[in-house]
């Protein structure tokens, strides 16, 4: 965890920058996939979720410097997106699996 | 110890063992929050999961009163305030005090771009009664596109979603507005920028929840 204690990692400014088109671009890809080429359910919303996972990707590696960050604080992040993913996959089991939706919901 | 009490001590806290103890710890303080913000706006998520399983037509029909194109134009504005704040962290790391500010200035303004957008947006649905919960009273033209009983719900999501999202954008200005009056006071430097590393990682999380808000608000068809 030390190693690293002197050289800070120091993104340089095409770095950077090409992050950013590279999210600008996701950007268009996803509105031009929704919009444009509309896709038949479920394939819209896996699309749609695949783009926001690529640009969280981009956005957490190399804007919040996970890339070259301390594993622990990728086994942090990744680590809340499991949870939420249990939090909604244990809500999903009770609320997809009634008779009816509560009537006054 | 003979020079204890030099200018090493105004750059870390007296418990830290040195600079570098003291990033670490602030890096992982940040971190552990992140993680409680994830789960904080997961439960949202998670009602919006629920209700677009229950009534998918609702979420296709209310998409429809919502503007893709300011909502894409937000996108790309954090997009570039993200960008913004990275080169203020960058300018920091180089001791480029010019552009540490000009960087810090710019990204506040991008933020201030993003909430007039969203006023305007908020405004538009107030004229048309959309809001949220009971007080739910739709114009007569929303109601050829959107008609379903649970419509009031939508709202309430796109609310609170929008709404909290909105209070983080608040609160980011702030903490910029702070390291900007901070940086004009050349506290900042290669050695200790610690401050401006934590609300740059914050910065990036409220752009990381707006990616999986934009599609999947606005861009249902």
């Amino acid at each position: 965890m030390n190693t690293s204690a002197h050289d800070h990692h120091i993104s340089t400014v095409k770095q950077l920058f090409l992050v950013a088109m590279g999210l600008t671009f996701l950007t268009f890809l996803t509105v031009f996939m929704a919009k444009v080429i509309v896709l038949p359910e479920p394939f819209g919303i896996i699309v749609a979720l695949t783009i926001a996972l690529a640009k969280a990707f981009l956005v957490g590696a190399f804007f919040m410097n996970l890339y070259w960050d301390t594993k622990f604080h990728v086994l942090l992040l990744v680590g809340s997106f499991l949870f939420f993913f249990l939090m909604v996959g244990v809500t999903l089991l009770d609320t997809l699996y009634r008779d009816d939706a509560i009537p006054s919901f | 110890m003979a020079n204890h009490s030099s200018a090493q001590t105004t750059l870390h806290e007296h418990h830290f063992v040195d600079t570098d103890h003291q990033f670490d710890a602030a890096k992982l303080g940040m971190w552990v929050f992140i993680v409680n913000e994830i789960l904080f706006f997961g439960g949202l998520f998670c009602a919006y999961i629920i209700f677009r399983a229950w009534y998918p037509d609702l979420f296709q029909q209310a998409a429809y009163q919502l503007n893709a194109v300011l909502g894409g134009i937000n996108t790309l504005v954090l997009i570039a305030s993200s960008f913004t704040v990275a080169m203020a962290i960058r300018s920091a790391q180089t001791d480029n005090q010019k552009g540490l500010r000009n960087h810090l200035l710019f990204t506040i303004i991008l933020a201030f771009v993003f909430l007039i957008i969203k006023a305007f947006e908020y405004n538009h649905k107030f004229e048309l009664g959309l809001f949220p919960g009971a007080y739910y009273n739709p114009a007569p033209e929303v109601l050829e596109h959107l008609n379903h009983p649970k419509a009031n719900i939508f709202f309430s999501i796109y609310y609170m979603l929008t709404g909290v999202h909105a209070i983080h954008i608040l609160i980011g200005i702030g903490l910029l507005i702070s390291l900007y009056i901070r940086a004009g006071r050349g506290r900042f430097s290669s050695k200790f920028y610690n401050p401006v590393e934590i609300v740059g990682l914050y910065w990036h999380l409220v752009d990381l929840i707006w990616i999986f808000l934009f599609p999947l608000l606005y861009l249902i068809e």
